[in-house]
């Protein structure tokens, strides 16, 4: 990939300790990356003008327009027109989990600090919803002053140990999340997914936009154990003596199953999937993202029309 | 350290090497450990399976270098406290075979009963005993060692030794010497020559183990560790022997002065009565007294009316030690002539006056002084000359060995004498002189080395000669002062002229002169000069068996043994006496006798314990033990000595912390990478 090269490697990104700063990084290199970007002017959703129409609210008239063209135009309210983008981090413990100098939840809170920067930056509003055994913290989206700063404090802040169930958090989520918008999942999907279907489909029925971080650390990925040992469950504390050499075939076909059947799962409902392991570079999974809004608001006015 | 086959390695301790064994504990603890304790954080178990344990079978050791190190400081701590040592060569025989000694006693004490019968015996059993392949030599002993047989005609004849000592010994009867076993010992270690080094070297001594033996020398020296003694101690039935000797005798002592005699009785003994007579002497003279046992006594002899030489002790049973010998006394006839007239011998103003009664017989001195006014005609010893006197004659005398004393009145006799210009002038002072510086070590004035003799400050001198050469020094012409007055004249001066001394006086020893003759050096200074002119008045040393007689070295002399055997001697030969008896002894110049006895010592036959000798370090495996016995404890005492000399468990322990440290660290630094 040549536009590989010209991204920031993860670790080296990792090692600037304000969150704030990395996430700055990755969006400022995104943005002037995007001035050369064949995807010029693209943007999650950008605000409209339409004709006025008699009933229609005088406060929204674009006065400078009418000034300037001598027409009538309504500018959309930015509360109503911008996206509110939800980003629900993982915080369990197989988070903590990270074979390099950085953990799943580092690059989670990274990438969360970047989606969230790079939202704000173009007026959308974010919020963030942590949770682990059942919702943890609730930030609703806003676009305000100062918000990203609490995001990101909230984003620093040590996560709180517990397993995932994210059957149940997904539940509460949908409670919480009444105006429709876009959710950003950022999680390892290490858990039974039986109900995630379920509960993927019932946010999707709310009129919410899902999109899937999945990370994956290179090790879970590939496994690459050499020594047997008793391999203790981040989550459960449960220890198991492991052989890895035995144990990896195994290992690595019931992986593919699970990530199979989360696959599955995402195209049936419509849920936008990003694989991430943890050794991608953020701008490309931003990219990726970007890019997959693109297509999918293409193919949306493709389908209007 | 140098670990050769041959030299094996011992343990003081074995037992401590089944702690040895412990070093299952460190291989058991590190297989233990192969299940691995290490645990990995994994993310989720979700897709993993437990899986058994590797099996015991196949659990590997790990840190192979730490179990190693704990494995060897173990073993080196149980090898520490079994206290290791290296036998050398010399302490573990090679081969079965024996390198044996057998020491024969042949002192005088072996004389009594059937002793010698019975070392002989004893010395034969030993030879059969002895395998062909053994080493075998025989020595006997008094005094000191005579080999009879040595390891190395044993080596090229081992076949017909038998035989060949037998014939020796058969020639051997027990001397008169007395037993001195240190030294025997002591010259007994070197004859275990290079061929016998690898064999296992033993002594057998055969002796009746005196308590009169020498044993101190013994003290003096380390005996070989690997060289064992075996006593056979020879026993007489009983043990009642009384012992007879010459106690210290008075120096002075003339004809009949009273011989001394130191009697005792064996501690043992259950005689008492005894009977003590001169030889041939009538039984009335005999003293008959009683000892008891273990005592001693001092005795004086009984009168020796027939001039007997030999003191006999009856009454015990065994009588080698029973006989004194006492030579008879002879005194030496010394010829001395006064130059001047006979007449005045009892004028109490002249020199001859006190010549002849300073010069009195003694027990070895007789002297026969002659005046005349004329040389003698027949051989002189001494002459006397006071004042003048004709010169022809006298150097002639003096160079065949002559001694001259004169006082001269002037010079011309001195100057014929000495043949140099000298003159001897009167001193005229009113004054008395005394004797300032006296040469008292030189040889003519030896009596006053004495300190008791020195003093001459009361000795004064009315008149006398001032003698000095004309022109030259006195020394020049032979002459050398032996005192001086204090003026710093000459008193006494002295030449050598041919063979024979010349003393000059400047002052004589009539009280006209001074008075020399009545003070208490006259005599000594007398008898000085006879003792330079060969004439010794010292009593005859008792001599006992194995000392060299007193001879002139210059002399040819002719020995007559208690057995009539004759004995020539060349000058500078020495005879020391090997039979007790009387020895007469002729030279040119006269004929001595001399008594020889037994050694005192030898008189105490009490027997000692054999152990007596292990106290002096020797290693001794008695006969009468159980052999194996006694070697398994001789084994184990020098296994103890070699291993506390060698401490070689030092070396065990410097190692064991040396690998411990080195434990510690090799553990440190895994325990690091492991946390690292």
């Amino acid at each position: 990939m040549s536009t590989a090269t010209t991204f920031l490697d993860p670790a080296a990104l990792m090692r600037i300790k304000s969150l704030e700063l990395r996430a700055k990084v990755v969006v400022e290199g995104l943005w002037k990356g995007m001035h050369r970007s064949p995807h010029h002017g693209f943007s999650v959703e950008f605000s409209e003008y339409r004709a006025y129409v008699q009933g229609d609210d005088p406060r929204y008239i674009d006065w400078k327009v009418l000034a300037r063209s001598d027409r009538t135009y309504i500018k959309k309210f930015e509360d109503e027109t911008n996206l509110r983008c939800q980003l629900v981090i993982d915080h369990s413990k197989s988070m903590k989990y990270g074979s390099q100098s950085y953990t799943k939840a580092d690059y989670a809170a990274t990438l969360a600090a970047t989606l969230a920067s790079f939202l704000m930056k173009q007026g959308d509003a974010a919020g963030l919803t942590t949770f682990a055994d059942g919702i943890e913290e609730h930030m609703p989206p806003r676009n305000r002053p100062g918000h990203l700063r609490r995001i990101i404090t909230e984003l620093e802040r040590p996560a709180k140990a517990a397993g995932t169930s994210l059957d149940l958090s997904v539940g509460q989520l949908a409670d919480l999340l009444r105006k429709r918008g876009m959710i950003c999942l950022i999680t390892d999907l290490l858990a039974p997914i039986e109900h995630l279907e379920k509960q993927l489909a019932l946010l999707g029925a709310m009129g919410h936009d899902l999109v899937l971080f999945h990370l994956m650390d290179r090790a879970e990925i590939d496994f690459t154990f050499e020594k047997s040992a008793h391999f203790r469950d981040a989550e459960t504390g449960a220890e198991r003596f492991i052989d890895p050499q035995i144990a990896r075939e195994s290992y690595l076909k019931r992986l593919q199953a699970h990530r199979d059947t989360i696959q599955a799962a995402t195209e049936r409902h419509n849920v936008e999937y990003h694989f991430c392991p943890t050794d991608q570079p953020l701008e490309e999974v931003l990219f990726d993202f970007l890019s997959a809004r693109q297509r999918k608001k293409a193919s949306k006015r493709v389908a209007a029309a | 350290m140098r670990t050769n086959p041959s030299i094996p390695m011992n343990w003081l301790f074995p037992l401590y090497l089944a702690g040895a064994a412990a070093i299952i504990a460190p291989i058991l603890l590190h297989l233990r450990r192969r299940p691995p304790q290490d645990r990995v954080e994994f993310s989720s178990l979700l897709f993993l399976d437990a899986q058994t344990p590797v099996p015991v079978s196949k659990r590997r050791l790990e840190n192979w270098l730490l179990l190693l190190l704990r494995c060897l400081a173990l073993i080196l701590l149980a090898l520490m406290f079994s206290r290791p040592f290296v036998q050398s060569e010399s302490t573990a025989p090679a081969s079965p075979n024996s390198a044996t000694l057998i020491l024969l006693d042949r002192s005088a004490s072996m004389r009594r009963a059937d002793l010698w019968k019975q070392a002989v015996a004893e010395a034969e059993k030993q030879l059969k005993a002895a395998k062909l392949t053994d080493r075998i030599a025989l020595a006997v002993f008094d005094r000191e060692l005579t080999p009879l047989w040595s390891f190395d005609e044993d080596r090229h004849t081992p076949a017909n030794r038998l035989n060949a000592i037998q014939t020796r010994l058969a020639s051997l009867t027990p001397t008169w010497n007395a037993t001195q076993l240190d030294r025997t010992l002591i010259a007994s270690v070197p004859s275990f020559d290079s061929s016998t080094t690898s064999l296992k070297k033993r002594i057998h001594l055969i002796s009746d183990l005196q308590e009169g033996t020498k044993l101190d020398a013994l003290r003096t020296i380390a005996w070989p560790a690997e060289l064992t003694l075996s006593v056979h101690r020879l026993d007489t039935a009983t043990n009642d022997n009384l012992s007879i000797a010459l106690a210290a005798r008075e120096q002075e002592g003339s004809a009949d002065t009273l011989v001394r005699l130191r009697l005792s009785n064996t501690r043992d003994s259950a005689l008492r009565d005894f009977t003590l007579a001169w030889q041939g002497a009538p039984k009335s003279d005999a003293i008959t007294a009683q000892i008891p046992p273990g005592a001693s006594r001092i005795l004086t002899a009984p009168p020796n009316s027939t001039n007997a030489t030999t003191l006999t002790l009856t009454g015990d049973t065994h009588d080698f030690d029973n006989r004194i010998f006492i030579a008879p006394p002879q005194p030496r006839s010394v010829r001395i002539h006064f130059l001047g007239k006979d007449a005045t011998r009892d004028e109490a103003s002249s020199p001859l006056y006190y010549l002849a009664r300073a010069l009195q017989p003694t027990a070895t001195l007789a002297p026969v002084l002659t005046a005349d006014e004329k040389l003698p005609t027949q051989p002189t010893d001494i002459l006397f000359i006071v004042g003048n006197a004709p010169a022809e004659g006298l150097r002639d005398y003096l160079e065949r060995g002559g001694f001259l004393v004169t006082v001269p009145s002037d010079a011309t006799l001195l100057k014929s004498l000495l043949q140099t210009d000298l003159a001897v002038t009167p001193d005229t002072s009113d004054d008395y002189r005394m004797l300032g510086e006296v040469q008292t070590e030189h040889p003519l004035l030896k009596p006053f080395a004495d300190p008791k003799l020195r003093d001459f400050t009361k000795l004064r001198f009315w008149k006398h000669r001032i003698i000095s050469d004309a022109g030259t020094p006195a020394r020049t012409s032979g002459l050398e002062t032996l005192a001086t007055f204090d003026n710093g004249h000459p008193a006494i001066l002295s030449a050598r002229i041919g063979q024979g001394t010349l003393i000059v006086l400047a002052s004589g020893w009539h009280p006209a002169d001074s008075q020399l003759a009545l003070s208490t050096k006259f005599i000594p200074l007398l008898y000085g000069w006879l003792a330079a002119a060969g004439f010794s008045h010292d009593p005859a040393a008792t001599l006992l068996v194995g000392d060299a007689l007193p001879l002139d070295a210059a002399q040819v002399h002719t020995i007559t043994d208690p057995e009539n055997k004759t004995h020539r001697l060349k000058p500078g030969e020495t005879f020391t006496s090997s039979q007790i008896g009387l020895h007469k002894v002729q030279s040119a110049a006269h004929s001595q006798i001399f008594a020889v006895n037994l050694s005192p010592e030898e008189g105490r036959i009490f027997a000692l314990e054999p152990s007596k000798l292990a106290e002096y370090g020797l290693k001794l495996s008695s006969a009468s033990e159980p052999q194996n016995e006694s070697a398994t404890t001789d084994q184990r005492l020098t296994a103890s000595d070699t291993e506390q000399s060698q401490h070689l468990w030092w070396w065990f322990l410097m190692g064991l912390l040396a690998v411990l440290l080195l434990e510690t660290a090799l553990a440190g630094r895994t325990r690091s990478a492991l946390a690292s």
